[in-house]
């Protein structure tokens, strides 16, 4: 009994977690064409760092941005190899950063208010 | 995995998409191959860091599906998008195919009942002032316009539902996405 509280504990917390990173990785992406345009690697790579995301993951959200038409492409020539997609944010992505941005500070900060009251 | 075997498991998964989304998607991750290449790593640790393919192909098949059903509302896409988010597993099908089939099922009779009811109104229009007396053929075309526009409204109201309905089920599932679970927990 204990053995599957414990388990459905993980499972229940791996999911919180799961969502967690899930609703901040849009954000993330933003955040980081919101200071330059940037590559589906390098995007990947700085993600994958931070939050522990699979790097894979990038192509379908970065299709699905773009499909949202928060993002738009371009090619640019590489030092190395073949030209690279790049990415940069539309009027409409800019706008959703600046709106996702705000929602989160605001999370936050009440989250972590909570937090502070009971120590 | 080595880079082709991941590059062919990811194909297979796309399978049934348009060409030219396959040939574009295959050639972000070739991409990303090649960056991780040109950075020093392994295709093994590349193949590993990007996840399993069978699933993102899932992720991508299901935004295909979805955008297609932005694009244009017909029963097809429709159709698609429902399938996509439901291999996306992100649905508990067990729970949730009954209801659907239901829904659908009950949402489809009213459609029908629907066109039913306007055929017959059409038959009472043309048809009525041939059958009764002269004195009733105002009040039969009458009727059989009322019931047509009473079916049509009826049949719009159930479009404006299904729709509805798979939008729905389009945000939830979308809100479920798998998105972030890494390539090792997969």
């Amino acid at each position: 009994v204990i053995d599957n509280l414990h388990a459905e504990r993980t499972g229940v917390n791996e999911t919180i977690q799961v969502q967690l990173k899930k609703g901040v990785l849009e954000l993330c992406v933003l955040a980081l064409l919101s200071s330059a345009d940037g590559y589906a690697y390098d995007i990947a790579s700085r993600l994958a760092k931070g939050v522990d995301m699979g790097e894979g993951t990038i192509y379908p959200l970065m299709r699905r941005m773009q499909a949202d038409g928060l993002v738009e492409t371009y090619l640019q020539e590489s030092p190395a190899g073949p030209p690279r997609k790049y990415y940069r944010l539309t009027a409409a992505g800019r706008a959703s950063f600046t709106a996702q941005k705000a929602e989160w500070s605001a999370f936050v900060s009440a989250v972590n208010a909570i937090l502070g009251e009971a120590q | 995995m080595t880079r082709q075997e991941f590059m062919s498991r990811l194909r297979a998964g796309l399978a049934g998409l348009p060409a030219t989304a396959i040939v574009d998607i295959a050639d972000d991750y070739e991409a990303h191959f090649n960056e991780g290449q040109a950075a020093g790593r392994s295709e093994a640790e590349v193949a590993a860091a990007l996840g399993d393919p069978a699933r993102l192909a899932r992720e991508l098949r299901a935004e295909a599906g979805l955008k297609a059903w932005q694009e244009t509302r017909s029963p097809s896409t429709a159709a698609a998008a429902v399938f996509a988010v439901l291999g996306l597993g992100a649905i508990d099908l067990i729970i949730l195919l009954p209801i659907l089939m239901a829904l659908s099922g009950a949402l489809f009779g009213v459609f029908m009942g629907a066109a039913a009811g306007f055929a017959g109104g059409a038959v009472l229009l043309v048809g009525g002032p041939f059958f009764v007396s002269a004195g009733h053929i105002l009040a039969v075309m009458l009727a059989g316009l009322g019931l047509m526009a009473g079916s049509a409204a009826v049949g719009a109201v159930v479009t404006l539902l299904t729709i509805a309905m798979v939008n729905a089920l389009v945000w939830y599932g979308r809100l479920h996405f798998r998105l972030l679970k890494p390539a090792i927990e997969a």
